[in-house]
């Protein structure tokens, strides 16, 4: 007779082997399992909230990769790609580059919590989430792929994290962090409970019903679908930290969940902010990045943080306030550092310039002059007179241009360490920074090789050295296009 | 010696490294920042003030001020 599900789901989900020819603690050595180490009595009890089996599993994902790949083969004729808006294009560029391998180095952290987390269900779930996040790197190279036929920019979907661009440099000191330098028990707070539960939304469904709007449904599916699998092993979160919180390690849990926030916060401002309010189009626009981040982060995650009553962030002052600029003071910065960038970008034109007034009252008030001398540097002089040529200041725990939050708004700030002054862009940079000095120290930012003469200051020598091959492969104004001037050879002494 | 320092312009929107020998003075250096941003043109007089938000005399030597690699220094804009 075969046994029904519910018959036989807790006994497989929960094989925990009483190990003989070693003893606990060398099964699952604190230093990869993580802290506190506790006995397995006290994981005994993890269970997820959606049971699912290996049957399953594979039946769903089937089913899910069928309705992608069947929408990737309808929408593959090249003149749907060719009437996408131009912003638009660049915006899946820009979100490939940086999200493609991070996939991967997801499931890296999922295998290591198969391995390692301290309860067979948590292990059997986070096998899973490793089969999902090999999907997520998996599917956007294969449309990369695809689109590589129409821009032969979109094979930085796979080679962005294999250089040293410097908005992957800061996007992969985060997902080293978070992922791969990261126990099983930080690995589920900070990747599961703080990032997925936290901001994945954002990225994906959010993302998602932009890319409807820009009809563009192949991305939309692709994004609409990889969530599906986020939302699964997610999951695996909120036991472990329930865990951590019965066993006198509130204090800890705290000090991950507020330290993620903040460096999850650094980077979608920069990813999501500036690619959904400069360079989707305004008939994508449903709502605003700060409405997005309100609704779809904040408003969950308070409700995640009430769940097991524990404290906001204590830089919530802050991140509220950076809300409404941080993100616009970054695309002003990428902007005038555009020849470092993949991707092309946008300066925002007169009907933008009012939407973003209608979603941020003092936009105008903060940005619009800026803007306005950009507009007229173009005038006067042509693209070259639009480029930043100074480099700019870098964090030394985020590694993005210490900008924010606002002109006039400065919350730079250094410390003093062996020697060597480091340099944050707020506060909570330099927080996390002391928390974990021996972590983060030895790391030297994109400023620091360039003084140390670990990498070339001629911006010429620097793009070859992020892996830009210029100017074929470097960012442009996405209206002007490449001036003139770029072509040119480049004048040596 | 040269020294590189972070400058924020208060009418700018992001800290620039500045390299400079240290033997100039902080004017000096207020208008090196000045030049790198976004309005050089547009003059009038300008505050230096270092991390800690103490003035800085514009006729001071870099060094004299207190300014070293790694520091921070701030340019208010009237």
């Amino acid at each position: 007779m075969v046994l029904r599900r519910d018959d036989w789901l807790d006994l497989a989900r929960k094989v925990d082997w009483t190990p003989r020819y070693v003893d606990e603690r060398e099964l699952f050595p604190e230093e990869i399992s993580g802290r506190p180490w506790l006995t397995h009595d006290a994981w005994r009890n993890w269970n997820e909230a959606y049971r699912t089996t290996y049957r399953e599993y594979v039946a769903n994902q089937r089913d899910k990769d069928s309705a992608v790949l069947g929408v990737r083969a309808a929408l593959s004729k090249p003149r749907l790609f060719d009437e996408l808006d131009p912003g638009w294009v660049e915006l899946v560029k820009f979100h490939n580059g940086a999200v493609a391998l991070a996939e991967y180095a997801g499931a890296v952290a999922e295998l290591r919590m198969a391995r390692f987390g301290r309860d067979s269900a948590w292990r059997t779930m986070a096998s899973l989430g490793a089969l999902d996040e090999i999907r997520h790197t998996q599917i956007p190279l294969l449309i990369g792929h695809d689109l590589l036929a129409h821009d032969g920019n979109f094979d930085w979907t796979h080679k962005a994290f294999h250089t040293n661009q410097w908005l992957i440099l800061a996007a992969r000191h985060l997902f080293d962090d978070m992922f791969l330098a990261a126990d099983a028990i930080d690995l589920a707070i900070q990747l599961n409970f703080v990032f997925e539960t936290g901001f994945t939304n954002l990225q994906f469904m959010a993302m998602a019903a932009m890319a409807d709007r820009a009809h563009h449904h192949l991305f939309e599916k692709t994004v609409a679908s990889i969530q599906t699998d986020e939302a699964r092993h997610a999951q695996i979160g909120h036991p472990v930290l329930r865990t951590l919180i019965e066993n006198g390690s509130r204090e800890r849990a705290q000090y991950l969940i507020d330290k993620m926030w903040w460096r999850c916060w650094r980077l979608f401002l920069a990813l999501s902010g500036t690619a959904m309010e400069y360079l989707a189009p305004l008939t994508a626009r449903t709502r605003s990045f700060k409405e997005f981040m309100t609704e779809w982060v904040t408003e969950q995650f308070m409700k995640n943080l009430a769940e097991f009553d524990l404290e906001k962030p204590w830089f919530w002052d802050l991140f509220i306030e950076e809300l409404d600029y941080a993100h616009h003071s970054l695309q002003l910065g990428l902007y005038t550092y555009r020849t470092t960038l993949w991707f092309d970008v946008a300066m925002p034109d007169r009907a933008e310039r009012d939407w973003l007034n209608e979603k941020y009252p003092r936009w105008e008030e903060t940005y619009g002059a800026l803007w306005e001398q950009l507009e007229q540097r173009w005038e006067a002089g042509g693209e070259a007179n639009t480029l930043a040529y100074g480099l700019p200041a870098l964090c030394n725990l985020c590694q993005l241009p210490a900008l924010f939050i606002r002109p006039g708004r400065n919350t730079a700030c250094t410390v003093e360490m062996g020697g060597r002054r480091y340099l944050f862009c707020s506060e909570p940079c330099r927080w996390i920074f002391e928390q974990e000095k021996a972590r983060f120290a030895d790391h030297k930012s994109l400023v620091d090789r360039i003084v140390a003469g670990q990498a070339p200051g001629k911006l010429t020598d620097l793009h070859r050295w992020m892996g830009l091959e210029a100017p074929v492969e470097t960012g442009k104004d996405l209206r002007r296009g490449l001036d003139r001037w770029r072509l040119d050879p480049v004048p040596t002494a | 010696m040269r020294v590189y320092l972070f400058g924020f312009a208060s009418d700018d929107f992001l800290g620039r490294v500045i390299v400079t020998p240290d033997q100039r003075t902080v004017a000096q250096l207020a208008d090196q920042l000045v030049a790198w941003g976004l309005a050089p043109e547009r003059g009038g007089p300008v505050t230096v003030r270092n991390e800690a938000g103490d003035i800085l005399d514009p006729a001071a030597t870099i060094r004299a001020a207190g300014l070293g690699n790694g520091d921070i220094f701030k340019v208010e804009r009237r």
